[in-house]
């Protein structure tokens, strides 16, 4: 499983990696309140479906584990996991610890 | 002029050459004498359901021509003898012929003959049958059955010609008896390889001075990675189909092939192997030139209706096929200037990402002129976000699997549509099979 601090690591560090493909150079600077999707947001659809796979592939080299970050369940969720940074983290923290 | 009675014309000429050494038309036309007298010893009273095992050689070929012209039905089946069993109880065969380079055994095969609708009209008409089978949408062979006489005489204004060509497509694959009774009609050299590897193709090629490749756009991708290129210097004409053929690979073949020229060919296992001509070369539009052939494109999809189509399935409906004949292929496909189409690739294969659509061919052909790409597959996966989303598996010549991941999707993003950038790309040790998953 994955400590909060090291899922958090984990989204940034594909969030930067993500920026300099797409040549948004603010995506490196992101924080745990950065905003991933919706309003005002970083990424639009195609940019999140991406970041969410390249996670998905981060999440089972470091932990062996394959898992599913956006399902059904996750979407139905009162609070997305995927509007926020921290969210997000929280939410690979949830799924690794499974 | 019919098949066999153009053979005492080339007589001297070389027809089939493999590991069994060079046989002539000469050779050839005895080998099929001694297979009518062992036909003629089994005294069938009536037209008789054949199962012919074996790969392109001598043997099996002069038992299709017997068989053809004493007017008998015949399976051809190659490949994995596993699949053998089930194939010949479809179809009722009565006796099995075991070909194997210049040798053959014949086994009786006890099983009722077959009443089918299908045989019975042909034998009606006194015409020989061809069953070729193509894995059906579960994976169970679906049996075709078609007028083996109309096919055969579809190649008699075929003019002579010295061009060895390539066996690669099977013995019982439409593709690959096209190549065949293509050879066969011109009087040139069919060349079989020992196996369907880069590197023994390649040897065939240059110990039989192989002029003519018909080959798939997967294979053909292989042999450039083979780096084979320079062994290949008595080809003059590259042929290619069963699949969509990605403008990248078209570019790169060109440059290893200066003097060759590549032709589309464009066949259905339903319809038979189509004459078509490209408007430019290199382009990967295709205009038919077919005088057997009628086409036209209902809701971006290929009909077809040709003199040689099958007469049915022996064991699925004919569903699409409509009731005036026209052959619903399956495949989509865009119209260009002047009667000119591009296959696109299967209409099921469709991606749909949020309401956006797009096939995998477009991708796959941006993606495999990455360098360090050595061979992809696209596909759709389900995503909660946008429906489906497309996924890419690729195979890799790079270790830093990290870099090329980010250089697939910044080559995507510089070519195509946003909707179109694999969102999930997997490196995998190799990919399966045809780009397209149908058997033609």
């Amino acid at each position: 499983m994955l400590t909060r601090e090291q899922a958090l690591a984990l989204v940034l560090r594909r969030l930067a990696a993500l920026g300099k493909e797409l040549g948004k150079p603010a995506l490196e600077q992101a924080d745990g309140q950065t905003r991933l999707f919706g309003e005002t947001a970083a990424l639009d659809s195609i940019g999140l479906v991406t970041l969410i796979a390249d996670l998905e592939e981060d999440i089972r080299v470091a932990t062996g584990k394959t898992v599913t970050l956006a399902d059904e369940k996750a979407m139905s969720r009162l609070t997305s996991p995927f509007r926020r940074v921290d969210l997000l983290a929280e939410y690979i923290v949830e799924i690794t610890s499974k | 002029m019919s098949l066999l009675s153009r053979f005492s014309s080339y007589s001297a000429k070389p027809a089939l050459a493999g590991e069994w050494g060079v046989v002539t038309y000469a050779e050839l036309t005895e080998l099929i004498a001694k297979a009518r007298r062992e036909l003629v010893q089994l005294k069938l009273d009536r037209p008789t359901v054949f199962g012919l095992v074996g790969e392109h050689g001598p043997a099996s070929t002069a038992w299709l021509l017997a068989l053809a012209e004493a007017g008998h039905f015949v399976a051809p089946l190659s490949g994995n003898a596993a699949e053998h069993p089930a194939k010949l109880a479809l179809i009722n065969a009565q006796w099995i012929i075991v070909a194997d380079a210049l040798e053959w055994k014949l086994l009786p095969r006890v099983d009722e003959p077959s009443a089918h609708p299908l045989f019975q009209q042909l034998r009606d008409q006194g015409f020989p049958g061809l069953i070729l089978f193509s894995s059906g949408t579960s994976g169970a062979p679906k049996a075709m059955v078609q007028n083996f006489g109309k096919l055969l005489a579809s190649y008699e204004s075929r003019h002579e010609s010295d061009l060895a060509m390539l066996a690669l497509l099977g013995f019982d694959h439409i593709g690959g008896l096209n190549t065949l009774l293509n050879t066969l009609a011109a009087g040139s050299l069919l060349a079989v390889p020992a196996s369907r590897s880069p590197a023994d193709v390649a040897a065939t090629i240059a110990r039989h001075h192989v002029a003519i490749l018909p080959a798939s756009p997967t294979f053909l991708n292989l042999l450039l990675a083979a780096g084979v290129a320079g062994d290949l210097a008595s080809l003059r004409v590259i042929t290619y189909g069963t699949e969509p053929m990605p403008e990248s690979l078209l570019v790169r073949l060109k440059a290893a092939f200066p003097r060759v020229r590549f032709i589309q060919t464009f066949g259905t296992s339903e319809t038979g192997i189509t004459r078509t001509v490209s408007p430019e070369a290199g382009s990967t539009f295709l205009r038919f030139e077919d005088p057997d052939l009628e086409w036209k494109v209902i809701d971006d999809e290929l009909w077809l209706r040709s003199r040689t189509q099958i007469a049915g399935y022996l064991n699925a409906s004919n569903e699409r096929f409509t009731a005036d004949g026209w052959f619903r292929t399956g495949d989509k496909v865009e119209q260009g200037p002047n009667g000119t189409i591009r296959i696109l690739g299967r209409m099921g294969e469709m991606i749909n990402v949020g309401g956006e659509k797009l096939m995998p061919a477009e991708v796959e052909s941006v993606v495999l002129g990455v360098p360090g790409v050595a061979d992809c597959r696209v596909h759709g996966e389900a995503h909660p976000l946008t429906g489906q989303t497309v996924a890419v598996d690729v195979v890799s010549f790079t270790t830093d699997q990290e870099a090329l991941r980010s250089a697939i999707r910044t080559a995507c993003r510089e070519h195509l549509a946003r909707h179109k950038i694999p969102t999930r790309v997997t490196f995998v040790p190799s990919v399966s099979g045809e780009r397209m998953k149908k058997v033609r």
